[in-house]
């Protein structure tokens, strides 16, 4: 098992890698495609079976399509070769790699990799029914404040794109 | 009627806005501003009257009605409110900062959005208020900065307008990451997501100490961004200064207050462990220090007043981070006649919304007349409109904390606190910023008063809306009121 999540959690860097390294966006695209999958195989590890395939079926297939449709409407050509000054990608690194080794010192000493340094978590109860029937259950019984305030995001998104692309900028 | 119901009629009256914009055959749009106006005045009024009791429901995990939730949802509000009444008079740019006219279409069009947009971020902002979960905060949260997305592009047709919604949107996706990065360490080092829980869990033996800093820091940044705190504070000047005034006016006080709320009672799930608390004290004074220094220093030589108001935003994030850095701690813990560090923050934030909408407020008039927002071009305007030279006049005094304006106590209760708890460096830092303060404020007051106008730059007599006269005439009495007699505003904070 301790394999499968070294083999996907690799695919995922190796697609988030490829999105930033690729200069043509359809194949940074499609890197991403391939990044998600492997997130989603590491959901499945994790038994959390409905956001696995959420992650594939909205993410890898909605949101991408979107994206690609997207960027050869607007026909974005491969990105011109960029130059930065020495002094931002001195601060670039400084951040990044600070940043991880901030993460690897908190994961070293925290001593999250192992299960007793953390707390213990109820499952979703209720044996015999799937995962999605708990958490269809959850969001529209406990949840429901939050999904009232997620239905009046949406309809400020609807709102704002609408206003925003209405007619052709001059 | 029910607390809860508040959201849903500022919900309610937004949707109405928006459908009389879609189907009502208006002649003249600003009426459903009016419209939004009325009913906030209404919302308003309803706050002091509801019923808060709770109940047992799981609904009470997600929402508080305690007299701090009452008093940000009373400020966003009011902010919204006179954020509407600016838009009013702002609506001759508006018009001519989106769409092109089209043949047939409304000379108006693109102008009710505009109103009925910041309803649903007045919503947004009064959810904020009372959440006590990390998902209803979440939601809550994104509610107000998608809109805030929305807003600060909304001037199509300008390139500011529209550099600035970009750069908030990339800045503000990136600080939502951190946010959500924060609760899903939070959670899994205490296992509930429930902001009482943790509190108590943070503060059992064998928590996970590194881990619930860790939280604490991805959640700081967040925080940090959405009030503008040094060094997170690089979006600021470039959206205040793009995006329309009505607007900057919105991020500068609704956005900041509802912030501050979240990240006091972030910030207060970790006082009751002795260990965590020294910690986190150290943080909030480092970022306090940085704020104060160079939100004031850097606003010294803007020439442009909208810049100036962005840089002034961040030098009273300052401020009030210096009160939050000024926890008690148990060694220092003195009788309870001192005022808590929520209070303190809160009657800060009542005064910074007093006398920054009023700023504002006079700004919006002026740029609908003038194109000028460059201080130079405010250069002699007592001369032809005083009304307006007096209002900005009590707002730049009370922001640089003159006495007799409620801006005074709010830096009087500040320092006190720091003054409380020792915190030395901080006070000095505070009394540089405050000095800094005095200069360019006043500087504006004396340009306005004091030197002749520009060659050719005349600003001639504006006329002021009604309601916008009605609305500076009260703001101008609330802080000299507030000035004379602070114990009505704390009395409201609680």
């Amino acid at each position: 098992m301790i394999f499968f999540f070294y083999l996907f959690a690799a695919l995922a860097i190796c697609g988030g890698l490829g999105v930033i390294a690729y200069k043509n966006p359809v194949t940074s695209a499609f890197s991403m495609i391939v990044s998600f999958l492997g997130l989603a195989a590491l959901f499945i590890q994790l038994d959390a079976y409905l956001v696995g395939i959420l992650q594939i079926l909205v993410y890898a297939g909605a949101i991408m399509v979107l994206f690609i449709f997207i960027i050869m409407l607007l026909d974005i050509k491969e990105e011109e070769e960029k130059t930065f000054s020495a002094g931002r990608i001195f601060s670039a690194s400084i951040a990044g790699i600070g940043f991880l080794a901030l993460v690897t010192l908190v994961l070293v000493r925290s001593g999250v990799g192992h299960k007793e340094a953390l707390p213990e978590v109820a499952g979703l109860g209720g044996a015999g029914k799937s995962d999605t029937h708990h958490i269809g259950e959850l969001l529209f019984s406990h949840y429901w404040f939050p999904i009232q305030i997620v239905g009046v995001l949406l309809l400020v998104a609807t709102v704002g794109v609408v206003v925003l692309s209405r007619k052709q900028l001059r | 009627m029910p607390v809860y119901a508040l959201e849903i009629i500022v919900v309610g009256i937004g949707l109405l806005m928006l459908m009389l914009d879609a189907f009502a055959d208006l002649k003249d749009k600003r009426a459903i501003g009016y419209l939004g106006v009325i009913g906030l005045i209404a919302v308003f009024g309803l706050l002091f009257v509801v019923d808060r009791t709770s109940s047992d429901s799981p609904f009470w995990q997600f929402y508080s009605a305690d007299g701090k939730s009452m008093f940000y949802k009373g400020i966003a509000v009011l902010t919204t409110l006179i954020v509407l009444l600016m838009a009013i008079d702002y609506s001759p740019v508006t018009i001519a900062q989106t769409a092109e006219p089209e043949e047939g279409a409304h000379p108006q069009a693109g102008l009710g959005e505009f109103f009925s947009l910041p309803l649903f971020t007045c919503a947004g902002l009064m959810w904020m208020a009372s959440a006590t979960h990390l998902v209803s905060i979440f939601v809550a949260l994104e509610t107000v900065t998608i809109s805030f997305y929305v807003l600060v592009a909304y001037n199509r047709r300008n390139v500011g307008s529209l550099e600035a919604g970009v750069k908030y949107l990339i800045l503000g996706a990136l600080s939502t990451g951190f946010l959500v990065y924060g609760m899903a360490w939070l959670y899994g080092m205490t296992g509930s997501m429930q902001l009482s829980e943790i509190a108590t869990k943070l503060q059992a033996d064998g928590i996970n100490e590194t881990g619930a800093l860790f939280a604490f820091a991805l959640l700081l940044t967040a925080m940090a961004f959405k009030v503008g705190a040094v060094p997170f504070h690089q979006w600021i000047p470039d959206v205040y200064q793009g995006a329309p005034t009505p607007i900057t006016a919105f991020l500068s006080v609704g956005s900041k207050a509802a912030g501050f709320i979240i990240f006091m009672r972030i910030t207060a799930l970790y006082l009751g462990n002795g260990y965590l608390v020294g910690k986190i004290t150290l943080v909030l004074t480092i970022l306090a220090i940085l704020t104060l220094i160079v939100g004031n220093l850097a606003a010294l030589p803007q020439s442009n007043f909208k810049r100036l108001l962005a840089y002034s935003s961040v030098a009273h994030a300052g401020f009030l981070l210096m009160a939050m850095a000024s926890t008690p701690t148990e060694t220092v813990a003195k009788s309870g006649e001192s005022m808590s560090v929520g209070s303190v923050v809160s009657f800060y934030l009542g005064a910074y919304l007093l006398m920054t909408l009023l700023a504002f407020l006079v700004m919006t008039v002026i740029r609908a007349s003038t194109s000028g927002e460059s201080i130079s071009s405010y250069a002699g305007i007592a001369r032809t409109n005083p009304f307006l030279a007096t209002a900005l006049l009590f707002s730049m005094a009370s922001l640089a904390g003159i006495p007799l304006t409620v801006g005074f106590f709010g830096k009087l209760f500040v320092f006190k606190l720091a003054f409380e708890q020792e915190q030395w460096i901080l006070l000095a830092c505070g009394i540089i910023g405050a000095c800094a303060g005095f200069y360019y404020y006043l500087k504006i007051a004396a340009s306005m008063f004091l030197s002749s106008p520009n060659e050719g730059e005349t600003v001639p007599a504006i006329r002021v809306s009604p309601a916008a006269a009605i609305c500076m005439v009260l703001l101008m009495a609330a802080i000299i009121y507030g000035g004379i007699n602070p114990s009505l505003l704390l009395k409201l904070v609680g």
